[in-house]
């Protein structure tokens, strides 16, 4: 069942129109991925569906989410269905937390602003949370700039699934991370999809985060969506030439390293 | 790659304009002994006070003095003792705020405290009390100024070289085999170069109104020295009968720091390397 | 007699973090030797120790042969021109407030003189400029603009103009796509490959992606926590005998 439709999707600035009449479906439960290079309009579409865009830039077209139109809720209604129902991770994990306030401190404001628990039931919540995306309890008492960035990465998928969202929109997660803190990322958000049975949205420009754990793919060019399909029949058999092209730039590891020795040069 | 170009643009034509008055004021008052008749310390009591003519296009002081021979020659040496001023904090300062913040270190904690120590008083009140113990005259107040405005060239510059000399291309340029000194004329001295002349004119009309102040408080100029500060102190008595003698001084006073501050602007847009692009 | 033979090099930051353990390295001449380990491991450090840009606490670092840990600055600037760099992010590493072209000569200023010329020619400094440029695919008219007016992948292959101008034996290659998107990054590290056979150099290729330090490299060691861990030819990197924390990496990016 489709969770999420976009439907002619059109986003303006000043004078450039960055994402041109986009249409698709985000289903219940799936790992949809949106590659393209920068400037291809994939992050606005991100910040579109939880009306985040700057002012600057006017979003036009729909974004059907439980029968409404998400471009037309009122302010309040956006406000409530963004913190309980889309959830969203940044690429730029350090400017996502305040860096005065300890991570316990982030987790309790976003706690206290949507829930209704006491001091102690909010601590438990936030350290179960902090121990299912595999980070110790006595993160809660530290300042952000006294962990790395894998770790703030993880805290801020702990508290984007703190609710129980519907959707998961991770806007380059992995993009600033090097790639091993990355690869341990992918598997953390795979596993917590299992787990929580959230969708998730993920937007990259970099096809081998979207090998092993997308069920499906969608690729984007100058603000068209020029390919989209299973995560197999796209990776697979590209139909447009520009998908091949990215296929081809994402280097994986060769296993049979030793017979093509030569061909490697 | 897109290609974009700079076009010049309304604002840039109009602080072309203002620049070319400012040059030619400048000019103009280094220059008034070719065309002025009047001496400007000549006493003619005969004539005090007398109002505007084709004699005196801006009449005469309490001494019989021409106004405007003395305005003009006092743009020379307000104007003139301003830049002075400026230049030797500017010599002064910019290198040593160079090599402190290059080099850090034992060198830049001794600097910080001195720079510590200067910047604890209020400009004005270091140069009342400098000029003051020193004695009134000119060259004193000057010296004050200098004193007290280095500071803060070393200290823009000080930290202009920190924030810049922890960046990748500095580290490539010692790898690529410059020298301390390469690296800063080369790769720190763009970077300090706009700062400095956006911060100095800034500046110009604020040493001018201190001399001025301190000339009007008679600290600065002595009689019969033109000054314009020392001419606003002059008239004074007179404020109620001859208002014009305070307020042409007053005027040229207000007029330099204007220019000096759009001066100011211009450069600070200048020296935007990427401002020119994006426009 | 090795390149650069690095021994037993150790080095503690002042808060007492112990970022180098007996780090030992040697690289032969026209090697690419890749160095793979997670952001904060050391292989930064161990880089710019190499460049004699912090100084080793114990240990030597010799390159043919001579010493150039712990140096004065003149006494070092004759292996300079041999040691050259390309660091990660080309946006930090060209000066803003200068044209390409006037970042580009720098180290040709410096050693002009001094070397071969075995691949360049220098008919004028404009010519040089321009062979350079067309060494790196880029055209010849961007040696006029400043560096944001060039994209990621444009500024990076004018690090690398920069850093092969003088025919420097070993480039120490720190992370030089990682900040580039996918399709930037292929062309580069194709690139990057055929200048090392063009120009007889040696790389040190320090990367945290594996699959890159694969396709690039001969030999491949691993950093962990300021140790080499393991060390291998790529043909043994599905072997049984590696190291736990290979092992590790191999899984996650299968």
């Amino acid at each position: 069942m489709n969770l999420l439709s976009i439907r002619q999707l059109h986003i303006m600035g000043k004078q450039n129109h960055i994402v041109k009449g986009l249409s698709f479906d985000v289903r219940e439960g799936e790992w949809l991925a949106i590659v393209g290079q920068s400037g291809s309009g994939k992050s606005m579409t991100a910040m579109a569906i939880g009306r985040l865009l700057a002012p600057n830039l006017q979003a036009k077209g729909e974004i059907w989410y439980e029968g409404k139109n998400v471009l037309t809720l009122s302010d309040p209604a956006i406000r409530r269905l963004r913190g309980k129902r889309l959830a969203y991770i940044f690429q730029d994990y350090q400017s996502s937390f305040t860096p005065f306030l300890t991570i316990g401190q982030h987790f309790d404001e976003y706690q206290r602003t949507h829930l209704a628990l006491s001091k102690q039931a909010r601590r438990r919540q936030a350290v179960n949370a902090l121990a299912s995306v595999g980070l110790d309890g006595e993160i809660y008492s530290r300042y952000p700039f006294q962990l790395s960035g894998g770790q703030l990465q993880r805290v801020s998928i702990s508290l984007a699934l703190l609710l129980k969202p519907d959707v998961l929109i991770a806007d380059e997660p992995t993009t600033a991370l090097d790639s091993v803190s990355s690869f341990k990322i992918l598997e953390l958000l795979s596993r917590l999809k299992a787990d929580t049975g959230c969708a998730i949205l993920f937007i990259t420009h970099d096809l081998r985060h979207v090998r092993k754990y997308a069920d499906r793919i969608g690729v984007m060019k100058a603000g068209v969506m020029i390919e989209s399909g299973d995560k197999n029949q796209v990776l697979n058999h590209p139909e447009h030439p520009y998908t091949a092209s990215l296929i081809h730039a994402s280097r994986s590891l060769k296993k049979s390293s030793m017979k093509h020795e030569g061909a490697l040069g | 790659m897109e290609l974009t170009i700079n076009k010049p643009t309304k604002r840039n034509g109009k602080r072309a304009v203002i620049f070319t008055v400012l040059a030619l004021t400048m000019a103009a008052a280094a220059y008034a002994f070719l065309f002025l008749k009047h001496d400007p310390a000549l006493v003619n009591l005969g004539e005090r006070l007398s109002p505007a003519s084709a004699e005196h296009p801006l009449g005469t002081d309490h001494l019989g003095r021409d106004v405007l021979t003395r305005l003009l020659l006092g743009a020379q040496l307000t104007v003139g003792y301003g830049l002075l001023a400026l230049f030797a904090a500017v010599i002064f300062g910019v290198p040593f705020g160079l090599i402190s913040g290059f080099k850090g270190g034992a060198i830049d904690r001794i600097f910080m405290r001195v720079a510590d120590a200067f910047l604890a008083f209020p400009d004005t009140i270091v140069a009342i009390v400098l000029s003051g113990l020193l004695g009134p005259g000119i060259e004193n107040l000057l010296l004050a100024i200098v004193v007290v405005k280095w500071v803060n060239y070393a200290r823009l510059v000080r930290s202009t070289v920190i924030t810049e000399r922890q960046k990748d291309y500095v580290t490539m340029a010692k790898i690529n085999g410059l020298s301390s000194f390469a690296i800063m004329r080369k790769h720190l001295f763009p970077h300090i170069i706009g700062n400095v002349l956006v911060l100095s004119s800034l500046d110009l009309g604020k040493i001018i109104l201190l001399i001025s102040s301190l000339s009007y408080i008679g600290l600065g100029a002595q009689p019969p020295a033109p000054e314009w500060g020392a001419m606003l102190n002059d008239a004074r008595p007179y404020f109620q009968s001859n208002q014009s003698l305070m307020i042409y001084p007053g005027l040229a006073i207000v007029c330099v720091v204007f220019l000096s501050n759009i001066l100011g602007d211009y450069f600070r847009d200048a020296f935007d390397v990427k401002k020119e692009v994006e426009s | 007699m090795s390149l650069l033979d690095i021994r037993n090099i150790h080095k503690t930051y002042d808060n007492g973090e112990e970022v180098l353990k007996n780090v030992n390295v040697q690289i032969e001449s026209k090697e690419c030797l890749g160095l793979i380990g997670e952001s904060g491991c050391g292989k930064s450090t161990l880089a710019r120790c190499i460049l004699q840009i912090e100084p080793i606490d114990r240990g030597s670092i010799l390159f043919k042969g001579t010493a150039l840990h712990n140096k004065s600055e003149r006494l070092l600037k004759p292996y300079r021109k041999n040691i050259q760099a390309v660091l990660q992010n080309p946006a930090s590493a060209l000066n803003p407030k200068l044209k390409i072209k006037e970042s580009l000569i720098d180290p040709f200023q410096q050693y002009g003189s001094q070397i071969d010329m075995k691949h360049f020619t220098y008919p004028s400094e404009r010519g040089f400029i321009g062979q350079l440029l067309e060494m790196v695919e880029l055209p010849s008219n961007l040696a006029d603009r400043y560096p944001h007016e060039l994209s990621g992948g444009q500024k990076q292959r004018v690090t690398i103009a920069r850093a092969v101008s003088i025919e420097p034996s070993l480039l120490i290659l720190d992370e030089p796509a990682s900040s580039l998107d996918v399709l930037s990054q292929a062309s580069l590290l194709t690139l990057l490959e055929e200048l090392r056979e063009r120009l007889d150099m040696s790389y040190l290729f320090i990367s945290h992606d594996l699959s890159a330090v694969q396709e690039m490299c001969q030999r491949i060691m691993v950093m962990k926590r300021g140790e080499i861990v393991d060390s291998f030819e790529k043909e043994r990197l599905f072997c049984e005998e590696r190291h736990s924390y290979t092992k590790e990496l191999l899984s996650l990016f299968e």
